[in-house]
């Protein structure tokens, strides 16, 4: 059978739409292979003498780290809370679990530019403007949501029976999670530590707010080396910065299709 | 393996109430140890309920569970030391047989020798020495009910609870494990309590079976006496097949391969029915002849195949007869 007209439309139209949504981040990329010293397109020639005073200079090596710090601590704390989240709201079944469920959400919801104001005022009073441990809980709060949402999801194809199976065996709760409840829901639990991971990794607005000269994140010092000078090394930042985004993606999506398989396999 | 020393279960006054509605009720029970007792009853009718009560998974409204005299009501259910066969088995995906059948050793922390013996003990008792190092998905439904058996009994359980665990076999496999569930209920001397909604389960393998319905108990004996005295309408209609005929004095219940059906004037002994055949059902080892009879409803007889000497038609008039023992009065008007 051919595809109808509208099919073909269809087709179209979603290239269209993914074309969109991807060029204007690819436009990093042959801006950064630029040879000349400011932000332009190159014009038949290529360089790499960007990506090189990246990984080269030591500001831009120190905010890679840094962002890698922050962003591996926000990704263990927030997943190690939102999976305890989840896992007490399954096991609680009350009228309110989905009104606690709402308002754990909230971070997701408010708009980041009041989250941002909202940590500043509590970050100062407490010491904890333009530090690591400040950076770092900013971001779990943000990310927290998102470990939650990716759990609940893997919770809500456990069977309850494998848990009242282990009880029934003599297993306490804690033997119970950790051996039976954890290796069942550990495919919701990688995609929120990479999720959490990601959204800290490019994090810019509330970091604005929190930090000063201490803590430079990548996306910070991206942010500066664009509204102070028009360096292209900016441009070779994106391009790291974005692959390494998508490499976490490609990870998720390498599990989640061997997961897909083996339970293909065992049917 | 005779394991049977404890086991005995008294149930007193059972009650569960989920908000207004009373899914058990006031059940006193008293179950033997080694016995192998049946739950039987419709979805609904809360034998399930029952069962969970007793696992632990569930809190009592009032009433109490004793274990061999002991009240059990406050232990929860990881240290009630009960062995359960779940319905779809619940077998832990990510672990292989051997780590399944062994989890209850290992999270009490035994030696790993101990284990090992032990779970090759229980493979062997269930047949399945060859699948230790498999997971669970690769093994076929009877394979994964026995794996889940072997889990259950492998840390020597006082009583062992089944929920409905032959549900998702087909009916030819059923039989099979029917069998081997006997023996190995034989073999390891464990109580047994068993849920299901077959009947026939419930009679080829119980010491008693426990007929319930509304969350009460209907009717208590072993497969015998409930099949051959049923004293409630229901208990007689769950348990079989029974026809049901209003007399002067109450209600009496027939079951359809009691009743003698022959062309009419030609029945040996008094004819006690008379009427036609409406429908005849050939089922290979038997025919079900329904037969209409004026003013009563239709009457299903059931008459061994090959015993067919009448060649009776569909429309035929026909003349019935029972023994008088064969009907049985029931309780209820």
């Amino acid at each position: 059978m051919r595809p109808g007209l509208f099919a073909k439309l269809n087709v179209v139209g979603a290239w269209l739409a993914l074309l969109f949504l991807v060029l204007p981040a690819l436009i990093a990329i042959p801006v950064s292979l630029t040879p000349k010293r400011f932000l332009s397109m190159p014009k038949g020639e290529y360089s790499l003498r960007h990506f090189e005073t990246l990984f080269t200079s030591p500001e831009w090596l120190s905010s890679f780290a840094q962002s890698g710090i922050i962003a591996a601590s926000t990704a263990l704390l927030a997943t190690s809370l939102g999976t305890l989240c989840a896992i007490g709201l399954w096991r609680v079944t009350s009228r309110y679990t989905e009104v606690v469920r709402a308002f754990l959400l909230l971070p997701l919801i408010i708009p980041q530019i009041i989250s941002a104001m909202v940590f500043y005022r509590l970050l100062v009073p407490m010491g904890l403007i333009d530090s690591y441990p400040g950076l770092i809980l900013a971001h779990t709060v943000l990310a927290t949501p998102l470990v939650l949402i990716t759990v609940s999801a893997s919770l809500a194809n456990f069977d309850p029976k494998l848990e009242q199976a282990s009880r029934n065996l003599g297993a306490p709760s804690w033997v119970t999670m950790r051996r039976v409840i954890l290796p069942s829901i550990k495919p919701g639990v990688v995609a929120g530590a990479l999720f959490a991971f990601i959204l800290s990794w490019d994090e810019i607005v509330v970091t604005l707010f929190i930090s000063k000269f201490t803590v430079y994140t990548l996306p910070r010092r991206m942010w500066n080396g664009i509204r102070e000078n028009t360096d292209p090394t900016v441009a070779a930042a994106a391009v790291v910065l974005i692959g390494v985004t998508l490499l976490a993606f490609v990870i998720y999506a390498l599990l989640a299709r061997r997961r897909a398989q083996m339970a293909v396999a065992e049917e | 393996m005779a394991e049977a020393a404890k086991g005995g279960l008294s149930l007193t006054g059972l009650t569960k109430r989920f908000g207004g509605v009373v899914a058990v009720d006031d059940i006193d029970l008293e179950i033997q140890r080694g016995e192998f007792l049946t739950l039987l009853g419709p979805s609904g009718s809360g034998k399930t309920t029952l069962l969970m009560m007793i696992a632990g998974f569930l809190d009592i409204s009032a009433g109490d569970i004793l274990l061999d005299g002991a009240s059990i009501k406050t232990v929860p259910a990881e240290k009630r030391n009960f062995g359960m066969v779940f319905q779809g088995y619940a077998l832990f995906p990510h672990m292989t047989v051997r780590q399944n059948v062994g989890y209850a050793l290992d999270v009490r922390g035994r030696p790993k020798a101990e284990i090992e013996a032990r779970v090759d003990e229980m493979l062997e008792l269930v047949q399945l020495q060859d699948f230790g190092h498999r997971k669970p998905g690769q093994l076929s439904g009877g394979q994964q009910q026995r794996v889940a058996l072997a889990r259950a009994l492998c840390f020597a359980p006082p009583v062992l609870l089944l929920d409905e665990p032959l549900g998702a076999l087909d009916k030819k496999l059923r039989i099979e494990v029917q069998d081997q569930l006997k023996d190995i209920h034989r073999r390891v001397g464990t109580t047994f309590i068993y849920v299901t909604h077959d009947q026939e389960e419930a009679l080829s393998m119980s010491d008693r079976i426990v007929i319930m319905q509304n969350g009460r108990i209907e009717q208590l004996g072993t497969p015998t006496e409930l099949y051959e005295r049923p004293r409630t309408r229901f208990a007689a209609g769950f348990l079989g097949k029974s026809n049901f005929l209003d007399l002067d004095d109450g209600t009496y219940a027939l079951r359809p391969e009691k009743i003698d059906l022959a062309p009419a004037g030609r029945i040996n002994g008094a004819a006690r029915l008379s009427g036609t055949i409406s429908d005849i059902t050939y089922f290979g080892a038997m025919r079900k002849y329904m037969v209409a009879v004026e003013g009563r409803q239709p009457i299903e007889v059931d008459v061994d195949a090959w015993r067919n000497p009448h060649e009776l038609q569909q429309g035929q008039a026909v003349d019935l007869a029972w023994a008088d023992h064969a009907a049985v009065r029931l309780d209820e008007s």
